[in-house]
């Protein structure tokens, strides 16, 4: 059977997403981006209504939303701001871990504090020198009776430093590749774990990204997800759940992208009509909106299959890939439409282009996304 | 107490009507529940949270749809709901009348409804319904407090405002100012699905309404486009003439 209906809760979750975008994140999207600030307002009033850290199961004391439920309020927080958008979808990404590989009770301890306050997550995988290539992390951990210890760098974390238990991916023997890794929850004030604010980015301004330096930061073994050896294979199965949010993403901006276009292209004359009575710009916005709507089906099909405990890698990469790459076409379309004026700050479209890059970048490039793809194409 | 908060649900500001075979086709229309509706129940929280022991519920005329301005209403905070379900098209006078026996029956003393609705913009509801009960009304209120059995309240008069006081029971309808609508929070929203929601079918409670509706247009206005030429002083003589003798506005 096949449904596309949303359950009313579902429809009223969309509906809340949307005002608060709308309401809470649009106004202030602008300034935080060119102030390069963190949107704490948001991130407060985002707690206050329950769309903070929506994933925490409820054993844990949160709401314990599913994937599809995730996605659909991630489409309209992102038609808002992408990179306020990215704080909230990288806590989420921060949570996934402690789910897919903590116990319950490392569930009830690190998960239900982040409840009680606008708190957010972190996941700390890539390093200064490997990204894509996540098995050659260089990050140490090492044991000494009932702590381990971490020494390195993680680079181009999202809320790294801000948030209050982030899981970072560290090496016991890189000699043993997959194998040494282990997954860490440490708490945000534990000695020796520090923080370097990335500046300059050229989009997703209003979201913190941070290089995290670790020298000889102890935490008890007891914050270890899983065993000696786990690392890797949580990371990867975070990976193919949470890139689905990024297609939600990339598909949310792309539909502010073709409301923008819309709206100029229909008060925009040149030649004594409305510029949108040329076809050359009409392809460009049905293009648009071909791509968002097959976008939205694959990311709500990963996410299905997510919620519904199947194999899911294949589609999460379709998804995040493809979205992404929509989106930034569309992005850049609309930026086309609104000639020189999408040039310049004074109308949102060419923040939508730099933001929508990021999409193609984190969470796994969309190379690497090819790379899973190709994987099961050539393995099936 | 017993607060009631009368809800419609109304198509979206920002949708787009259109009237076709002499009726407003709302085929594909968004609906939601009406703001000037959703002061009311805003209002009925606040006096809750402010320290009054009530249970509030909410009553809701209409078709089927209608469940979503309902659900929207519990999420918000309310405690559970009553709807008179159905497609048949009634008018305030004979709205009031079933509302009014729905509100005896419950035993509410405090009845919040929208200043006006936002889609036939009748705003003869909220007097209606006080006439019916023979209670106390304020309309276009924009303050209010209650103490023990005592209401007091500013309202809007066509020159400016008043500030009343009376005794419940009593019908308040409500517009903006009179507060900030919160939004519904997803734990709310989690919580509404378990709250209890009493269906009544509409035709056991009414058989016809007063009026019956023959046509429905949209309103449009035409413009006229008119492009004044000239340089600046001839076009500015040529546009305080059309305000003055055209437009009638100066």
């Amino acid at each position: 059977m096949i449904d596309f209906s949303l359950s009313d809760e579902q429809r009223q979750f969309q509906a809340l997403a949307r005002d608060f975008a709308k309401d809470v994140i649009m106004p202030v999207a602008s300034k935080h981006d060119q102030e390069e600030s963190f949107p704490h307002e948001v991130i407060a009033k985002a707690h206050e209504l329950g769309l903070l850290n929506v994933i925490i199961p409820e054993k844990a004391g949160g709401l314990g939303l599913g994937m599809l439920d995730e996605v659909i309020i991630g489409e309209e927080l992102a038609y808002g701001c992408m990179g306020i958008y990215s704080i909230l979808m990288a806590s989420e990404l921060g949570i996934t871990p402690i789910l897919v590989g903590g116990s319950e009770e490392q569930q009830k301890r690190f998960l239900a504090p982040l409840l009680e306050k606008p708190s957010l997550a972190a996941f700390a995988l890539s390093e200064p020198d490997n990204g894509s290539d996540a098995a050659a992390m260089k990050t140490r951990a090492s044991f000494e009776g009932d702590e381990i210890i971490l020494n390195g760098n993680k680079m181009w974390i999202t809320n790294g430093g801000l948030a209050e238990v982030t899981v970072v991916f560290a090496s016991t023997d890189p000699s043993l590749k997959h194998k040494g890794t282990v997954a860490v929850v440490v708490p945000k004030d534990t000695p020796g774990f520090s923080y370097q604010k990335i500046h300059h980015k050229m989009g997703q301004r209003a979201a913190h990204t941070a290089e995290l330096i670790f020298d000889n930061v102890r935490v008890p073994k007891s914050n270890m997800l899983g065993g000696l050896g786990d690392g890797f294979k949580i990371a990867m199965k975070t990976l193919d759940k949470t890139r689905i949010p990024v297609a939600a993403g990339s598909v949310g901006l792309a539909r502010r992208a073709l409301d923008e276009a819309k709206n100029y292209a229909a008060e925009r004359k040149a030649f004594g009509k409305s510029i949108n009575s040329f076809q050359a710009l009409q392809f460009k916005m049905a293009d648009m909106k071909i791509g968002i709507e097959t976008a939205r089906l694959q990311t709500l099909y990963a996410a299905w299959l997510v919620d519904t405990g199947q194999a899911h890698s294949e589609a999460s990469s379709i998804a995040k890939c493809y979205a992404s790459d929509m989106a930034f076409d569309a992005a850049n379309e609309t930026i086309q439409i609104h000639g020189g004026y999408g040039y310049v700050g004074e109308y949102p479209v060419e923040k939508l282009l730099r933001d929508i890059k990021l999409n193609q970048i984190y969470e796994g490039t969309n190379e690497i996304q090819r790379v899973v793809i190709a994987k099961h194409v050539i393995d099936s | 107490m017993k607060i009631a908060c009368i809800i419609k649900q109304v198509p979206d500001a920002e949708a787009r009507i259109k009237a076709a075979g002499g009726a407003v086709d709302l085929e594909g229309v968004t609906f939601v529940i009406d703001g000037m509706d959703e002061y009311g129940v805003e209002q009925a929280l606040r006096l809750r949270e402010g320290g009054l022991d009530a249970e509030i519920f909410v009553l809701a005329l209409g078709p089927k749809r209608f469940e979503e301005a309902i659900r929207t209403a519990l999420a918000m905070g309310a405690d559970r709901a009553i709807h008179l379900e159905g497609d048949m098209a009634l008018d305030p006078i004979s709205q009031a009348k079933i509302l009014a026996q729905v509100i005896q029956k419950e035993g509410a003393e405090l009845v919040f409804v929208g200043g006006k609705e936002a889609d036939w913009d009748s705003a003869a509801l909220g007097a209606a319904l006080a006439e019916a009960l023979g209670w106390a009304f304020s309309d276009w209120t924009t303050e209010m407090g209650v103490e023990g059995s005592s209401l007091t309240l500013t309202h809007d008069t066509d020159d400016g405002s008043e500030t009343l006081s009376f005794n419940l029971p009593a019908v308040i309808s409500t517009q903006q100012g009179l507060n900030e609508p919160r939004y519904p929070t997803l734990p709310n929203i989690m919580k509404a699905k378990r709250k209890p929601v009493d269906k009544v079918n509409l035709s056991e409670l009414a058989s016809a309404g007063k009026t019956q509706v023959l046509k429905q247009e949209i309103q449009s206005k035409e413009r006229r486009h008119t492009i004044l030429t000239g340089d600046a002083q001839e076009a500015a003589s040529k546009l305080v003439q059309l305000l003055r003798q055209e437009a009638k506005v100066i």
